[in-house]
């Protein structure tokens, strides 16, 4: 198993680290979009969850968060023209080309593990809801410290 | 793919059976209405005693070995593996005997109702999973359970207040855990494996100056810091500690951050190796300054605390900064010490928060402030909350001073002068706080007449429901579980020697 | 010579009065009962010394450890062991000696005041000697170590008996003060100790008579960490000890009631730091390293500094306790001085110190204490005449003076004599100076008070602190009615004689607090009408008059047959068992 996923994680390897002068960084966002991607959206849900006041949002973000680090995984599982990891019955081991299947599993998992933080975030926010009234951060703060 | 023997299946039992026992208290439930305690109290009474002969496998008088369970018979590296060795078993006794002592405070205390005992084993069966797994993935589904379970059981509280403090908790954690999954992601590109015993040797071959490996231990070090809670990415921690109910707190307080802590160790030792700490550049340095500034930092903060649940929250900021530097320091001793005090400061913590638990049932006190004099009062939970706090100062003998000692030889025997300068000096930083709360329990005279029972604040819930409402809100098992916390940490203090021995085989093979 | 024998007899010195803790609490319903646990416990803890003095006498130790009795070690590498050689006997003696009759006469006190809390006050007097006869028999650095931080913690609710802000503060002030010592500077010493042996091989804090072998071998190498190993352990002593500039929580601690001013604040406590700092140099490090390190001289100057500068600031105190605080901080670094001083003769007459100055200075206390509960006076210049009310306490009061002040045939000539010749045999003839010094400055602080009782009247006295008043003292009386305010603000006259310079105005040494607390105790003094005449056996209880009677007869036949009481012959003996070589 090992030595199959060793190959997946050379290139990707190699990319990072010649990032050392321009050409080879445009050509890494050009070819290696889909990191730029994980980083972009990384960064988007990090500034939502910390610079949004209304709590649903911050959720979003937290969301949003969680789909870079999926992408980021499902993105190391890519292999140059490899197809879906079904192995079919006559296969020559040399020349199989699939996607390593181990990061998708790992996403799938963690899909699960989103899913149920988000359903008990948003739990939590409609109690906060029912007591305060409000979904914003700063009004929440105003009505606590008046209690 | 041999059938595992009996001794082999009791690590995933330790995992399964409370992760199981969580569905009875609902499913029961339907049928009957108070049925929580009892399904919780035999889940963890089993659990308790499954932790008993593999810590006699592991630390035993006979040979001592490791139980290894491989999870649906893949060996590894493929499977996962759960893992009983001289590091994790220690934590798995203490899990298993923490979460059933507690067991003994919210039988009177509360909270109520079957879900949160539900919440409960489960955050028991996700704290066993973290301390048994062997797969750096598995790591973080169990750390995402713990975290679930967490963040639910805070919002148990009556107030609004905790819902905020969980959702807080709740955002914070998740980005901590999120982190840590990068930092598995870069790892596992760099060598392709997730099992740990195989990264040990994986990541050696890659490289320690591969950037990736380098990449992935910075995310799962800034994960583990904020599940953790060291400065300053411990803000959620007061909020929750506070908020959370008092029957939770000491399970949280003693476990949750105990087990992060726990896990890092995991990492930092038994993933990468001391030989990756030192030889990256500043990493070592990096490793102690957190730690190091966690310690005066939460001291500092834990001083000018009002509220006595916050003050012990940033405590725990500081004595976890403790064991966070006493990683980064890099000698057996210190290594020692830091696990010691891992377990100590667990079971000290744990007394502290159940004591300030009675106080607030019993004396209706939460502030500094209200707890003058508690002595006359209350005198056993008085003296059981001077006992822990004098130990968590350091004041031999007691479990406090042995990981104090050992974390403090480790230090000077590093000859990193400024840490060891601040081991010394958390001393007087600890006795700053500790010190506010003898002198008010004692010395100083009630003003007023403070509420003999509970008033409707949060937490305080299970003691104004139910049939129990004419009778002492303070149960004997409450204060038998305080005592028995003081008595425990003082009688461990005598047994300095015997951590030395237990942890000998794990701390010499990560130093060989 | 020496013989190791492993008994339980050390631990169950230690454990005696830890068990009378547990009664005392127990029986807090019936006074008699609990005091006659006090009692009870005093007296065995005497009893289990006293019976393993023949036998250390004649060179044996005897010793008790944990991991010999129970498997376990304390931590890795070290025991917690308990052993009675030579130089414990000393400070255990001493300490359950005076405890027996502390125990009468804190009875007496607190029973005279009516005070609050005695229960948890005879608990944690019966705790701090639990925790001090540790610190005597403690074998090893740890072990000391365990016992000192006890020791702080158990005494601190007598600091705090008082239970308003002032007693809070100076609770506070004590806690800290302690813990810097013990959990900071004595913790990294000891560590730093065995790191420094774990370097020369198999690590160890064990004393050793004479200096801990390893720790030459490790110093020789890294002279300067050694080095400062010394000066951590010296301040983690000196803190309790006194030392200038950490003496000041002394002072303050003195709002506790008498009877912990006396034996723990005069002997128990105050005398663990000295006797630690004997430890430091007698066996951990060795007079002969000591001196090759060349550390103690700093230790010297230092000492002989407080020695002189407490004394003279002895001299402003107003407040009777406060005066004798700042001359135990004098006292104290007598013992420090003649310790670092190294020489044989200086070592005797330090180690000897302990007990001399014990015993003056719990009678000091005693009177001090009985002349608060019979007439609530604390201040000097309330005390003229007062010597008509009691004349028993303040004649034992003259006798303990004197003894403080070194007249000979009394206890602190002797010991103050083989400091004086240690020292000019050492050719430290500037330390041998300052204990002259401090000998007369001795005699300007305690003879006013004598003085005053004795030979002044309520109607015609001098002002007291006199330091304050102008050169040749100006006259007072109790009853002119232009100065009765005198009377309630400490002694402070009138507008005519406002004292020129700020400094005076502001003595720094010569706080508030002084007159702020007098401001509570109007009390105080000679009632309307001066003193009465008051027969000996009226003048107070017998539960106060009998210590008093008992430890300054101590006092006087330390000083007329040192031979006889077994302090010198013990003193000499563990001075030769540290030095190899025949004293006197």
């Amino acid at each position: 198993m090992i030595d199959t996923l060793t190959p997946v994680a050379t290139p990707v390897l190699a990319g990072l680290a010649d990032v050392t002068f321009a050409p080879a960084l445009v050509e890494t966002f050009l070819t290696r979009y889909a990191y730029a991607t994980v980083f972009v959206l990384l960064s988007i849900g990090l500034y939502m969850m910390i610079a949004s006041p209304n709590l649903v949002k911050k959720v979003i973000g937290m969301n949003l968060f969680q789909t870079a680090v999926f992408l980021f995984f499902v993105a190391t599982a890519y292999v140059e023209g490899g197809g879906s990891p079904v192995v079919p019955t006559e296969a020559t081991p040399g020349e199989l080309a699939v996607a390593s299947p181990l990061p998708h599993v790992i996403v799938l998992t963690a899909i699960v593990v989103g899913i149920s933080l988000t359903a008990v975030g948003l739990a939590l926010i409609i109690r906060i809801y029912t007591e305060y009234g409000t979904m914003n951060e700063e009004t929440l703060r105003e009505v606590r410290i008046d209690e | 793919m041999s059938s595992p023997t009996a001794l082999e299946l009791l690590p995933a039992l330790l995992v399964i059976v409370p992760i199981l026992g969580a569905t009875l208290p609902l499913a029961l439930g339907l049928r009957y209405d108070d049925v929580g305690w009892a399904c919780a109290t035999a889940v963890c009474g089993i659990v308790f005693a499954l932790a008993l002969p593999v810590t006699n496998a592991v630390y035993g008088v006979g040979e001592r070995v490791q139980v290894i369970h491989n999870l649906g018979g893949f060996d590894q590296p493929v499977g996962i593996a759960l893992v009983a060795d001289e590091l994790s078993t220690i934590v798995v006794l203490l899990i298993a005997a923490v979460s059933l002592a507690t067991l003994a405070y919210t039988r009177h205390g509360g909270p109520r109702g079957n879900t949160f005992y539900s919440g409960y084993l489960l955050l028991v069966g996700g704290l066993m999973g973290i301390s048994l797994t062997g797969d750096v993935f598995n790591l973080f589904v169990f750390l995402e359970i713990t975290g679930i379970a967490t963040y639910g059981l805070i919002a148990k509280s009556d107030g609004a207040e905790a819902a905020v403090a969980a959702l807080k908790y709740l955002i914070i954690g998740t980005v901590g855990a999120s982190l840590y999954l990068v930092g598995v992601g870069f790892v596992f590109l760099a060598t392709g494996t997730l099992n740990m015993i195989d990264l040990a040797t994986a990541i050696p071959e890659a490289g320690y100056d591969d950037p990736l490996v380098r990449m992935a231990f910075a995310f799962m070090f800034v994960g583990f810091a904020i599940k953790v809670a060291q400065w300053p990415l411990h803000t959620w921690q007061p909020d929750a500690y506070q908020h959370a109910p008092d029957g939770v707190t000491p399970m949280i307080a003693a476990l949750v951050s105990t087990v992060s802590a726990y896990a890092l160790a995991r990492v930092i030792f038994g993933v990468y190796t001391v030989e990756f700490v030192a030889t990256t550049p500043y990493l070592q340095e990096i490793v102690v300054t957190v730690g190091s500034v966690s310690v005066v930092a939460g001291s500092l903060l834990a001083v000018i605390q009002v509220d006595v649940k916050r003050m012990l929250a940033f405590s725990s900021v500081s004595q976890f900064g403790l064991i966070v530097a006493a990683y980064g320091l890099l000698t057996e001793t210190a290594l020692v010490g830091a696990l010691v005090h891992l377990v100590g400061h667990g079971i000290m913590k744990a007394g502290l928060f159940v004591c300030a638990g009675i106080v607030a049932a019993g004396y209706g006190a939460r502030k500094v402030d209200e707890y003058a004099g508690l002595f006359a009062h209350r005198p056993a939970v008085a003296s059981a909350t001077a006992v822990l706090g004098i130990a968590l100062i350091g004041i031999p003998p007691s479990v406090g001073f042995i990981g104090k000692w050992y974390i403090a030889v480790g230090s000077v025997e590093a000859e990193l002068w400024p840490v060891a300068a601040v081991i010394f000096l958390s001393t007087m930083l600890t006795l700053g706080y500790v010190a506010r709360l003898l002198e008010k329990m004692f010395f100083t005279h009630a003003t007023g007449a403070p509420a003999s029972h509970a008033v409707a604040t949060d937490g305080g819930e299970g003691v104004l429901v139910g049939t129990l409402d004419e009778a002492d809100p303070v149960s004997l098992g409450m204060i038998g579980l305080a005592v028995g916390a003081a008595v425990l940490a003082v009688a461990l203090g005598f047994a300095g020697g015997t951590f030395n021995e237990l942890f000998d085989p794990f701390v010499s093979e990560v130093f060989s | 010579m020496s013989e190791v024998i492993t008994d339980i007899r050390p631990l169950a010195a230690v454990l005696v009065s830890a068990l009378a803790v547990a009664l005392i609490v127990a029986s807090y319903r019936y006074p008699n009962v609990r005091e006659g646990w006090s009692v009870l416990a005093a007296l065995s803890k005497f009893g289990i010394v006293l019976s393993m003095l023949p036998g250390v006498m004649a060179g044996t130790v005897y010793e008790w450890s944990f991991v010999e009795a129970t498997g376990y070690e304390f931590v890795a590498g070290i025991d917690f062991s308990l052993r009675a050689d030579p130089l414990g006997m000393l400070f255990a003696l001493l300490a359950s000696f005076l405890w027996i009759f502390t125990s009468f006469y804190a009875t007496g006190y607190m029973r005279g005041l009516n005070e609050h809390g005695q229960t948890r006050f005879f608990a944690s007097f019966a705790a701090s000697l639990s925790t001090a006869m540790g610190i005597a028999f403690a074998g090893n650095l740890v072990t000391i170590f365990i016992f000192y931080e006890l020791l702080s913690l158990v005494t601190y609710p007598l600091v705090a008996h008082n239970e308003d802000d002032e007693a809070r503060i100076a609770g506070r002030k004590y806690l800290f003060y302690t813990f810097f010592g013990g959990g900071v500077f004595l913790l990294a010493g000891t560590v730093l100790v065995y790191w420094l042996t774990a370097g020369v091989g198999e690590a160890t804090v064990a004393f050793e008579t004479g200096g801990i072998e390893a720790l030459a071998e490790a110093a020789a190498t890294d002279p300067l960490a050694a080095s400062i190993g010394f000066f951590l352990l010296a301040a983690g002593f000196g803190v309790k000890a006194a030392v200038m500039p950490l003496h000041s929580w002394l002072a303050d601690a003195m709002v506790a009631p008498t009877p912990v001013s006396g034996l723990l604040h005069a002997v128990a406590v105050v005398k663990s730091g000295a006797f630690g700092v004997a430890r430091v140099i007698l066996d951990t490090f060795g007079p002969e390293l000591t001196g090759e390190l060349g550390v103690n001289v700093p230790l010297a100057a230092l000492a002989a500094f407080t020695l002189v500068a407490a004394s003279v600031i002895a001299l402003r105190k107003d407040h009777l306790k406060r005066r004798l605080a700042y001359s135990t901080t004098a006292q104290l670094s007598y013992i420090v001085l003649g310790l670092s001083m190294l020489h044989p003769i200086a070592l005797v007459g330090a180690l000897l110190h302990i007990p001399a100055h014990a015993f003056g200075k719990l009678t000091l206390f005693f009177c001090a204490g009985a002349v608060h509960v019979e007439t609530h006076t604390d201040y000097v210049s309330e005390m003229a005449g007062i010597g008509k009310r009691m004349p028993l306490t303040m004649g034992a009061f003259a006798l303990g003076a004197a003894s403080m002040a070194g007249i000979p045939l009394l206890a602190g000539f002797v010991s103050k004599f083989y400091l004086l010749i240690g020292g000019l045999e050492a050719g430290l003839s500037i330390f041998a100076l300052a204990l002259i010094v401090s000998g007369i400055l001795n005699i300007a602080y305690l003879w006013p008070v004598v003085y005053t009782a004795f030979f002044e009247t309520e109607e015609r006295h001098d002002a007291k602190p006199l330091l304050e008043y102008p050169v040749g003292g100006q006259r007072e009386s109790y009853f002119d009615d232009d100065h009765a305010h005198a009377v309630t603000d400490g002694g402070h006259e009138g507008d005519d004689h406002e004292p020129a310079y700020a400094v005076d105005m502001h003595p720094s040494d010569h706080t508030d607090e002084d007159h702020d607390a007098h401001d509570d105790h109007h009390h105080g003094g000679a009632p309307p009408g001066g003193w009465k005449r008051t027969p000996i056996r009226e003048e107070s209880t017998w539960l106060m008059l009998m210590p008093i009677a008992v430890i300054v007869t101590g006092a006087v036949l330390l000083g007329i047959v040192p031979d006889l009481a077994v302090f010198l012959d013990l003193a000499v003996y563990i001075v030769e068992g540290v030095t190899g070589e025949a004293v006197l």
